[in-house]
């Protein structure tokens, strides 16, 4: 541990959550600065409690510091109140564990979990110290590199980065700190590294490239600068998820944080192909980790951090292959030692609901069902395969298992909805109101009813998505729709029990500009942050308007991004990266869904999207032909 | 069924963790530790677990309490072994001792605290200051306005300070305080009408605080009353309160 802290006590005990910066949480990794070669700082940027909620910088940290040459160390996006007092006593942005100075460090690492952590990202440099583009930095400052499904299309960020790692990142970060440490005190200089660097699968140097534009704004071309820089940069995937890197000591922290349970991720991928799902395609294809693996990857993590609860983690937890067994192991040992088991994304059926009744309080937890549309004909326009019937047979189950809470999500603005894929919403929840009437007598109720929790988001298109393609919708679209669904709930017969949230719809125009966004918007963000955005992701901190008159100033359209709808051959700012599901595919996905046409899971019929070229998972599995 | 007292110290970084997270890290580290804790009946068992007296984010302390009941344990040094192994974080288990069934929760027994007071770099105080300070206490009264629930009231802290003397290397106090269900003072209320009497600024941020060891009161078999830390580290740290 660290007694030494970068703030003075009386700093510490005049902000919110002291515990953001001191470091020294049970596991943190501490080395001797002295026996290392490569000092890295890995960054989620936005608060402690977000970003130490993080799965994947916990799987980082612990690959990079089992390796004796590297000491990897965490950063967080101060608060605002931090933020405030570094500025204005000119206090250096530090890593937590030795507390020294960011600049100092080789590497600097974000990881890019959404769109709208972009001004956070310049905060962490400016407080740094660093220059924040890219082409102004020198050997005095560190490599930064990003990475994270944002790093999919890193576009409107390129010019801060020197690097992006498209992929995994158990597989190349080695390779990166071999040739960092044989080259750099060989008097190359920074450019030319980069471009060694380039030569690293899965690793993307924006700055090697030349962008030429249209007149109406789209693409022309995007062409490496030299010969030996490669023209697509291919998505890095692990193989072998049974045979690789767990962290099975992760940093527990002090504070009470929004993920605080093991975290037990049991495959990667899904099999689902839902249409506007980009997780579904960015991680393809599905790879499930080994029972045995996972019974030992639990025991040790639950034995090395103490905590109270285990979640398993995955894109579609009921669709791993030995999950009966897997919940028979955890159950048989959480039971003897007072652990909770909590168990999001799974499908409501008979086996879920009786494991769900062996490890929740029944009626304290709620059903969750993620329909997405209101209608059966836009759920097979977006594929998603779960219908009215499985919906409505899974609430009588559980109704008369003793559930009385339904929670609902959806989206609206998915493309070709209408009127009645909106009113389909209420419909739906109104049925499941009358299903508990129906299965449960009155005499049965306890003095309880049924509550029912409807929550539509928005809809953004993704790339790497069938929907790439489709326009969003506007603002005022979006308001319109939430209105019309809030209408179609309280023309319901069994209104009074029914609940509708909605999103706010001027973030989610803003993660659709830099969802599919290019590199002209590094300079928006700039001039936003520079007008004092920051921590955009949180309701109370997002300036709109700024966002709005940065657009202006600039003389950018937002709308190009958002409702403009592309032609099949444009190309996109992420057509440097080929993820491994090809552009055709998609393509014909996009086809399918506006003919309402729900295509094949690949557990049932391989679709040829192109993954199976990495020769693993699910793409190696004996098709059911379904 | 056994009743375990805890004495540890809390020292570095760990200082600024709040007392319900101080919780929060004891309940992970006795199952990193295996120790057999007895739970709560019910469907969300916990620990059989409670505290002596929260210590204020920012102080360190020499001597800390907590209560727990085990189903089983091998000995009290296993104890104190298993969990120092699982405490890298400035938290160090100093004694367990094992309490007879009947013995009431150290948080209703402690009587009072012993503090080393020091003076951070941004108060203003002057040096010698501590001088100044014996001088404020011998006042015959302390009058103060403390906080309560239902809003302020007026205390006397005289009667609430057992003991005060100059740290032997002269740049600090040390205070036996009243620290009990019917009256508790806090080293920041005292401290508060100390730097008003000099007509200085006063912020708890300036006081760096140690809390040396928490007592309960005993009555000897002359009737004269004494307190003594729960777990003494020596055989003489009785303490005569009518002098
Ligand atoms: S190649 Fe076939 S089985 Fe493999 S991920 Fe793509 S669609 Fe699924």
């Amino acid at each position: 541990m660290n007694y030494k802290l970068a703030l003075s006590d009386e700093t510490l005990l005049s902000i919110e959550k002291p515990e953001r910066y001191i470091g020294n949480e049970v596991n943190a990794v501490y080395k001797d600065k002295d026996k290392v070669d490569i000092r890295f700082a890995f960054c989620f940027p936005d608060v402690y409690e977000i970003g130490m909620s993080h799965l994947g910088i916990q799987i980082l940290y612990g690959l990079f510091n089992s390796y004796p040459d590297v000491w990897c160390e965490r950063v967080y996006s101060p608060w605002i109140d931090m933020d405030r007092l570094m500025r204005g006593q000119n206090i250096p942005l530090f890593a937590l564990e030795s507390q020294d100075k960011v600049r100092d460090f080789d590497f600097l690492g974000f990881t890019l979990q959404y769109e709208m952590c972009y001004t956070n990202i310049l905060q962490v440099l400016d407080l740094s110290g660093i220059p924040l583009f890219s082409r102004e930095r020198t050997w005095d400052d560190p490599l930064v590199i990003g990475g994270g499904p944002c790093s999919y299309n890193p576009e409107p960020i390129a010019d801060f980065f020197d690097i992006f790692y498209i992929g995994e990142g158990e597989t190349r970060y080695r390779e990166l700190f071999d040739l960092y440490k044989d080259l750099k005190e060989s008097g190359i200089s920074r450019d030319e590294f980069l471009r060694r660097v380039s030569g690293i699968p899965g690793m993307y140097v924006p700055s090697l490239y030349d962008v030429k534009y249209k007149e109406d704004g789209t693409i022309l071309s995007m062409e490496p600068k030299f010969s030996d820089v490669p023209k697509k940069v291919n998505k890095e995937l692990c193989t072998d998820l049974s045979n690789e890197f767990y962290p099975t000591k992760p940093v527990v922290p002090y504070i009470k944080v929004t993920q605080d349970r093991v975290v037990l991720e049991i495959m990667r991928g899904c099999i689902r192909g839902c249409r506007f799902c980009q997780a579904g395609q960015l991680y393809k294809p599905l790879r499930e980790k080994s029972l045995e693996y996972l019974e030992k990857i639990a025991i040790e993590s639950l034995k090395n951090t103490g905590y109270e609860e285990i979640s398993l983690s995955s894109l579609s937890s009921s669709d791993y292959s030995k999950l009966p067994e897997l919940l028979d192991f955890l159950i048989d040992k959480c039971n003897e030692k007072k652990v909770n088991i909590s168990l999001p994304s799974l499908r409501i059926d008979a086996f879920s609901l009786d494991v769900m009744s062996k490890v929740q309080d029944v009626k304290k937890s709620s059903l969750t069902f993620a329909p997405e549309a209101g209608t059966q004909r836009m759920r097979d326009v977006i594929n998603k395969g779960l219908t009215e019937e499985d919906i409505l047979r899974g609430s009588r189950q559980a109704f008369l298992g003793g559930w009385n809470k339904v929670k609902l999500y959806f989206m609206l603005g998915l493309p070709g909805e209408t009127d009645s894929d909106i009113l389909g919403i209420g419909d739906i929840a109104n049925k499941i109101a009358k299903e508990y009437f129906e299965t449960v007598p009155r005499e049965k109720r306890g003095g309880r009813t049924v509550e029912i929790v409807a929550s539509t988001s928005f809809f953004v298109p993704k790339p790497f998505t069938p929907f790439q393609w489709a326009p969003m919708n506007s603002k005022e679209e979006f308001l319109d729709k939430a209105n019309k669904t809030r209408k179609g709930i309280m023309s319901q017969l069994n209104q009074k029990h029914i609940r509708y949230n909605w999103h706010e719809a001027d973030a989610t125009m803003m993660e659709g500009i830099f969802a599919r966004g290019d590199r002209r918007l590094s300079d928006v963000i700039l001039a936003a942050y520079k007008k004092g955005c920051i921590f955009d992701a949180w309701s109370e901190y997002f300036k709109f308007d700024t966002w709005m008159e940065v657009f202006s100033e600039a003389g950018i359209d937002p709308f190009f991004y958002t409702t403009r709808e592309r032609d099949d051959d444009e190309i996109f700012p992420w057509d440097i990266i080929n993820c491994g599901v090809a552009r055709e595919f998609l393509l014909r996905e996009y086809k399918s869904a506006l003919t309402g046409k729900p295509s094949a899971n690949c557990r049932q019929r391989c679709l040829g999207c192109g993954a199976t070229s990495y020769g693993v998972g699910v793409c190696m599995e004996e098709k059911s032909g379904a | 069924m056994h009743k375990l007292r805890l004495k540890f110290s809390k020292k570095g970084p760990i200082k600024f963790i709040g007392h319900l997270d101080v919780m929060r890290y004891f309940q992970k580290a006795i199952r990193r530790a295996d120790i057999d804790i007895k739970y709560s009946e019910g469907f969300s068992p916990h620990q059989l677990l409670s505290f002596a007296q929260p210590l204020s984010v920012g102080a360190t302390s020499d001597g800390e309490y907590l209560d727990m009941v085990v189903n089983s344990f091998t000995s009290e040094k296993d104890i104190m072994d298993r969990l120092n192994s699982v405490c890298n974080e400035g938290i160090t288990i100093r004694a367990v001792r094992e309490l007879d069934e009947k013995e009431e929760k150290a948080m209703t027994l402690s009587f009072a605290a012993k503090y080393e007071v020091r003076m951070r770099q941004s108060s203003q105080l002057p040096a010698g200051w501590t001088d100044d300070f014996m001088r404020f206490l011998s006042r015959d009264k302390l009058p103060a306005m403390k906080k309560t629930k239902s809003g302020e009231k007026e205390i006397d802290m005289k009667p609430m300070i057992f003991d005060c003397r100059p740290l032997t290397d002269g740049d600090g106090v040390e205070l036996i305080l009243s620290m009990n269900s019917k009256e508790t003072l806090k080293v920041s209320l005292l401290f508060q009408y100390f730097f008003e009497s000099c007509g200085l600024d006063f912020s708890p941020v300036y006081l760096n605080i140690n809390r040396a060891d928490i007592y309960r009161l005993f009555t000897d078999p002359d009737g004269r009353r004494y307190i003594e830390p729960f777990i003494p580290a020596n055989d003489d740290e009785r303490f005569y309160l009518d002098g």
